[in-house]
């Protein structure tokens, strides 16, 4: 028997595995003298990279809550942030302003994750039985409440400039500045994937069902005896703890973080990535978001040989974003790789 | 400043969002989706007055009323276009769109208007009432002197005629009454021979000329930029929802109550905090969700 034959054919585990090679090799490259060289056209590339993996995250959650429950959650950067948040101040050592533990950064993250799940039960124990769009205006305003303690206590969360000085790990391993991208993407896309793993082998579990069966009737699932309003706060506690996993990395890998970086934007980004891909399929959304933040990189690139001004361009992305958005509901509700027929949107 | 001060700073914010807010609430009550791309509506209005009252130069009196209409038309033509295509879905692809919509105008303003902000031209007379006594409460000042100008009259005098107005359309006309019966019940509505197509349209309209007023009454008081709308919306919102989904009844009383907890944060929490203002509001919101989810007067919003 050959090590091919090993190699697991289900998609969760083929996830596993990739996932685990990934935060392997990413850990050779930051442990050992082994260097990378990245060719300067690429740079863009791995750092648009980055941020689709840590993203990635947020959307296996946002999916797991919005996909596969229909809880119409609209302020997942609320838990995005209160991850980042919770990492950096118990990491963070001589921030210029707010609080700065100096604790190891594995218990950081670990608290940051911790948070992000406990606001997460507590918005869900609040508001997880109000109706769908409620539930979006309650999520929206608890994110917004949120973004403004965090610019408005100075003392704690460091105001507009936000925790500084937060331990970077795979930087301070790695030699040089192409490493340390390189094992950056590999060990956080590594996460990501062993998420994903993780996710579909929650979803494809009887559990997944009865998550699916929420969403597509709560009443008839009510009546076999499940109780509707414990799966809706796992699966609502689950995705903000992924949110709050990807909001740690976030920290870990910026090495600061400010309220500049947990706007209403990140929430509409990953909205759009998943509902272009199609809800409900965890390797679509992923696909999706990629799309959108495909965009970024094609401003980035039309920028340099066209003789406009960056912020037209910023505008023009949003607009076609924005479209994009509205043209998916309407044309294509299931999304891109979506089933119509299990979404419920088939018409 | 005494509390007196606070409050009618507190009345004037609250004018503008109540008018916003009855457009925002006769959507939700009567296509039944929340609107997040009204914010943009307020906007387009107060840029059309703008243009209205400085490029062809008329009256700023008729400017409100070319804004008016223009947000009307920008209302219809937008709902035509996005909305009732897309009407039979349920709220949550609405609300989605209008999400989507709301991002691509909001940009499309930015990018023919600019970044900077403009100002209306005016003359504001400031009346001064100084001779009224102090009353103090402990630190709290209740009563003191005051002032209040010109612009801030006109804003409130305004809400108070859009009030009346709404009021006789909504008792006094077909058109208002059908608009009641198709909120209490659309298919009871239809069986009745209401065009509903027809009615939904007429709300669209309405609610455009309300966006495109309190549009110009924003951008008198402060200015007009690409998010002059958008800084708005969740003040509209939480004003809305608080009264009561799908009341304009309800969106006046929340939204002076929006207003004032507004003024009066920003005055009595410690300089630096007054940014939290906002997240008050907010939170009065997801309180009163909890606590009376149909809002101050309104409809049963939970399922479970």
């Amino acid at each position: 028997m050959s090590l091919l034959d090993r190699v697991p054919t289900g998609n969760g585990d083929l996830a596993l595995l990739a996932g685990v090679c990934c935060v392997l090799i990413g850990g050779l490259f930051a442990l050992t003298p082994l260097r990378a060289q990245l060719p300067s056209a690429l740079y863009v590339f791995v750092e648009v990279g980055i941020l689709f993996v840590i993203y990635g995250l947020l959307v296996l959650g946002l999916d797991l809550q919005y996909g596969h429950t229909g809880l119409v959650n609209f302020g997942h950067v609320a838990f995005f942030a209160v991850g980042a948040y919770g990492t950096a101040m118990l990491s963070a050592q001589d921030t210029f302003a707010g609080i700065g533990l100096g604790y190891p950064w594995p218990l950081a993250l670990g608290v940051g994750v911790a948070a992000a799940a406990l606001v997460g039960l507590a918005v869900s124990a609040t508001s997880i039985r109000l109706r769908g769009d409620f539930l979006a205006i309650v999520t929206l305003a608890a994110a917004e409440i949120l973004h403004s303690v965090f610019v408005n206590f100075e003392g704690i969360f460091g105001g507009n400039v936000g925790i500084l000085g937060v331990p970077r790990p795979i930087a301070a391993l790695a030699g040089d500045a192409d490493t340390r991208l390189i094992a950056t993407l590999l060990v956080i896309g590594g996460i990501t994937l062993v998420s994903l793993a993780g996710v579909t082998r929650l979803t494809s579990a009887p559990y997944g069902r009865v998550l699916r069966a929420i969403r597509a009737d709560e009443l008839v699932t009510r009546s076999v005896g499940k109780s509707t309003v414990t799966y809706k706060t796992q699966a609502f506690v689950y995705g903000a703890a992924l949110a709050g996993l990807a909001g740690g990395l976030f920290a870990l890998y910026n090495g600061a973080v400010a309220p500049g970086f947990f706007t209403i934007q990140v929430t509409v980004t990953v909205w759009i990535g998943m509902l272009l891909g199609g809800a409900a399929n965890h390797r679509a959304v992923l696909a999706g978001l990629a799309i959108i933040m495909g965009l970024r990189l094609i401003s980035r690139f039309a920028l340099d040989v066209t003789p406009v001004p960056s912020d037209v361009f910023a505008s023009i992305r949003l607009i076609v974003v924005g479209l994009i958005l509205v043209t998916v509901i309407r044309y294509r509700p299931a999304g891109i790789w979506g089933d119509a027929q299990e979404l419920g949107v088939d018409r | 400043m005494g509390l007196l001060q606070n409050i009618i700073f507190g009345v004037i914010t609250g004018s503008y969002i109540a008018i916003a807010a009855i457009g925002f609430n006769l959507i939700y009550g009567i296509v039944n989706m929340i609107n997040f791309a009204y914010g943009e509506y307020l906007t387009l209005g107060a840029f059309i007055g703008l243009f209205a009252a400085t490029a062809l130069p008329i009256p700023l009196p008729v400017a409100v009323l070319v804004a008016m209409a223009g947000g009307g038309l920008v209302s219809i033509v937008l709902a035509r276009a996005f909305f009732t295509p897309i009407n039979q879905t349920g709220p949550v692809p609405l609300l989605l769109t209008s999400i989507g919509l709301g991002i691509a105008l909001r940009n499309a303003i930015r990018l023919v208007a600019g970044r900077e902000a403009r100002y209306y031209d005016t003359e504001t007379t400031t009346f001064r009432f100084d001779a009224v006594p102090d009353l103090s409460v402990g630190s709290v000042d209740l009563l003191g002197g005051f002032f209040v100008t010109s612009k801030q009259l006109i804003v409130v005098a305004s809400a108070v005629a859009v009030f009346v107005a709404i009021y006789g359309l909504l008792t006094r006309t077909d058109v208002g009454i059908a608009m009641r019966a198709m909120g209490d019940d659309e298919s009871l509505a239809r069986v009745r021979g209401i065009d509903t197509q027809l009615i939904r349209d007429s709300v669209w309209v309405l609610a455009g000329i309300l966006a495109g007023l309190s549009g110009v009454l924003l951008a008198i008081q402060t200015n007009v930029s690409a998010t002059t709308g958008f800084s708005q919306i969740l003040q509209i919102l939480s004003a809305a929802i608080l009264g009561g989904a799908g009341s304009p009844y309800g969106a006046i009383v929340g939204a002076y109550l929006i207003g004032i907890v507004l003024a009066l944060s920003t005055a009595f929490l410690p300089s630096g905090m007054s940014g939290l203002s906002s997240a008050i509001a907010f939170g009065i919101l997801i309180l009163v969700l909890l606590v009376k989810p149909s809002g101050i007067a309104g409809a049963e919003v939970r399922e479970a």
